[in-house]
């Protein structure tokens, strides 16, 4: 690497990075290493050594969205929890500016709540299809009274007596596994678009410019309705399909940002000291766009889940999970008797939706000092 | 400019055929699923399943080169014949032309609402910052983007349709006010009768769409809220409304225009299945759905690339309606 050759002054030497050098690879980078080669084992395990419908660990069959669900939080937990972690000063002035929003730190609160019960939740409620129980179809929340509502099921339950609060935590898993991953696959696809489309320019720029043309004009959402219509419904192709094909804002976000960042002074110099393009690209375009990114892939978390829960109201979700949007579409016809069946999913779904959007925008106004959007 | 608009109206149409393109190619590389339910039907009569999935294959033509198939389809569709639809048994086209009136009743008025709406209120909120209209503003903002539209047709259902045929206030029964919760197709276009059942699917699609318009136009006036020209307006004494329309407006429109087609075409789509699909309403998302259940894959391929044309040609207007309303914009080198 060209620039180690300045001679190093005191006040030049990130110190952190020094501490943490271990003969030149740093440590979480051989934690995080063996973990994903863990994992990759794991993965291995299940698709080449258990047999086919046998559950992975004790009763649990790990599907193939919960595999992608683990490694995208392994991911948060590398590249977002441990950086934030590692630099406390600059994780304590954001925190400071992120603070100031009280809606947005509430919001957080709620997502980390839901996170967590998405995560463990199913372990600790049975799966909703356990508690059917048409005696007590029918029941109303709790805090409405009458005579089927108990505190076995506080917040009703559904036409074939299915506990909602099962459902809608069952709900929250899926949300979280469409919203975390679809974003992962966009973010990762569009930002490394927009990073070399601004870099490289000329002839890379015209044409991965003009496909994410072609990509927009085709809305999404018609294109899953036409791939679910001939390959059929499952919560993977969904997740994947909005990944795929949700990218394009950011690539254009990164991109015009990018533009500004290859003109700059140590672009300039990383160039001249002979790094390679690939080099600048990564190591200095890519984390001076990361406050761009970030905000755009916090707002980006909402527009999938809600484009999931769109799907499976209309009929088209994976007709193996308990998505909200499917909750609330069969509560619909009972709309004018039961009306909680619908309407309380339905309640999580807004404010999950607000949260995430409300951190979104608070998350910008933290991280980038230029934008003005309050 | 004449070089700009010939090479803009070319790629309009390289954009068109890649998507008919592509959209042939996807539905030649998929299983048909016609083609599987004929065979499912054919098992269940006792009938070889196979025999039938070629019947089906060849009485649509469907079992010949793909080179010669792409062909047909391509000279078809330059000739707009999208096929026949079996589903609603007859051709596509009449499929569509009876079902679009349906969607551009409570599609147009929606637009126009969001338009005048969205940014009258983001104009204003981004003179008047930190005021009431202010917070206001972008409470609406984050709940019209955040509410899901389902849900938020099932409430409206749930409090006009139902709640309100029993309920009354002070002694006044609101029994009035409560709506239809179901599209009644008798009703001729222009009347009252008409105009009311459409109240609510109007509302549910502007919200989203009124919600996303205040925000970019909020944006964008924020730009200027400060530059010299807003200042010397006022400072003659101008009011906030002639600066708004006259001063603020006319440079932001430059960019909103932008943002507007695409933008809204996008909302719309998606929200028109779900309205459709509550209200009942029989348009073309409705036609749609009732395309994919029952496997009718001609009425599928044509419902899909009528958005696809629509956004098109709606960047095209706008690539090139940008061009003509902000002349400081360089087309040479694009």
């Amino acid at each position: 690497m060209a620039t180690d050759s300045r001679p190093d002054t005191f006040d030049s030497v990130d110190w952190d990075r020094v501490e943490a050098d271990t003969g030149g690879v740093p440590v979480v980078a051989v934690v995080e290493a063996l973990t994903f080669l863990a994992f990759g084992a794991a993965l291995a395990y299940d698709y080449l050594i258990v047999p086919e419908g046998e559950p992975t660990v004790l009763d649990w069959d790990v599907t193939a969205v919960e595999w992608l669900f683990v490694a995208v939080l392994l991911l948060g937990l590398f590249h977002v929890v441990v950086p934030l972690a590692r630099s406390r000063r600059m994780t304590a002035y954001y925190w400071r500016q992120f603070r100031k929003n009280r809606l947005a730190v509430a919001s957080l609160g709620y997502l980390g709540v839901l996170l967590v019960i998405g995560v463990l939740g199913p372990a600790i409620w049975a799966a909703p299809n356990e508690t059917i129980s048409y005696a007590e179809a029918y029941a109303p929340p709790i805090f409405i009274g009458g005579d089927l509502a108990s505190l076995d099921h506080a917040l009703g339950t559904d036409a074939q007596g299915r506990h909602l609060w099962h459902l809608i935590v069952y709900g929250i898993r899926v949300s979280f596994e469409v919203g975390l991953i679809a974003m992962t696959l966009a973010i990762t696809i569009g930002t490394i678009v927009g990073a070399v489309a601004a870099y490289f320019g000329g002839y890379v720029d015209e044409v991965l410019m003009r496909y994410v043309d072609i990509q927009q004009t085709f809305p999404v959402f018609i294109l899953l309705l036409l791939l679910i219509y001939l390959y059929g419904a499952s919560l993977f192709l969904i997740i994947l399909l909005y990944g795929v094909f949700g990218w394009e804002g950011t690539a254009r976000l990164v991109r015009s940002e990018a533009l500004q960042r290859t003109e700059e002074a140590y672009s300039r110099a990383a160039e001249a000291a002979g790094a390679s393009k690939l080099w600048v690209v990564r190591r200095h375009i890519i984390p001076n766009v990361s406050s761009t990114v970030i905000t755009a892939a916090t707002l980006s978390i909402p527009v999938f889940i809600l484009g999931e829960a769109a799907l499976s109201f209309l009929g088209f979700g994976d007709p193996g999970t308990f998505s909200w949007g499917r909750t609330i579409n069969a509560g619909r016809s009972d709309i004018d008797s039961a009306w909680w069946i619908s309407t309380i999913p339905g309640l999580f779904l807004f404010l999950t939706v607000l949260a995430f959007n409300f951190v979104g925008d608070a998350l910008r106004d933290a991280i980038d000092p230029r934008s003005d959007s309050g | 400019m004449r070089w700009y608009v010939a090479r803009r109206l070319a790629w309009a149409l390289v954009a068109t055929w890649l998507a008919v393109t592509l959209t042939f190619g996807v539905l030649l590389a998929a299983p048909n699923p016609g083609a599987d339910a004929a065979a499912a039907q054919c098992a269940s009569q006792d009938r070889d399943p196979e025999q039938c999935r070629q019947q089906y294959l060849e009485s649509r033509g469907l079992d010949r080169p793909a080179h010669v198939q792409y062909i047909d389809y391509m000279t078809d569709l330059a000739a707009l014949d999208f096929g026949y639809s079996e589903s609603q048994e007859e051709p596509v086209t009449a499929a569509i032309a009876d079902a679009w009136i349906y969607s551009a009743q409570y599609f147009v008025p929606s637009i126009i609402i969001s338009v005048l709406i969205g940014y009258s209120i983001g104009l204003y909120s981004a003179l008047n910052r930190y005021t009431l209209t202010d917070y206001l503003g972008s409470f609406v903002a984050y709940f019209g983007i955040s509410i899901p539209n389902f849900w938020f047709a099932i409430v409206l259902i749930l409090v006009v349709g139902v709640y309100f045929r029993e309920a009354s206030l002070l002694g006044v029964s609101l029994d009035a006010l409560s709506l239809r919760t179901y599209y009644e197709t008798s009703y001729g276009v222009f009347t009252v009768e008409n105009a009311k059942q459409l109240i609510m699917p109007v509302i549910v699609l502007a919200t989203a769409s009124v919600a996303s318009q205040m925000r970019y136009s909020r944006a964008q006036a924020l730009e200027y809220a400060n530059a010299d020209f807003v200042k010397t307006a006022r400072a003659k004494g101008a009011s906030t409304w002639r600066v708004l329309v006259a001063h603020v407006l006319r440079v932001a429109l430059v960019p909103l225009s932008t943002i507007l087609i695409v933008d809204i075409l996008a909302v719309l789509f998606a929200g028109s299945f779900i309205i459709e699909a509550i209200f009942q309403i029989p348009g073309l998302g409705r036609l749609q759905l009732e395309a994919i259940t029952q496997k009718d894959t001609d009425l599928v391929a044509a419902v899909t690339l009528i958005p696809v044309f629509l956004a098109i040609v709606g960047n095209l207007i706008q690539d090139l309606a940008y061009v003509l309303l902000d002349p400081r914009i360089d087309y040479g080198d694009r």
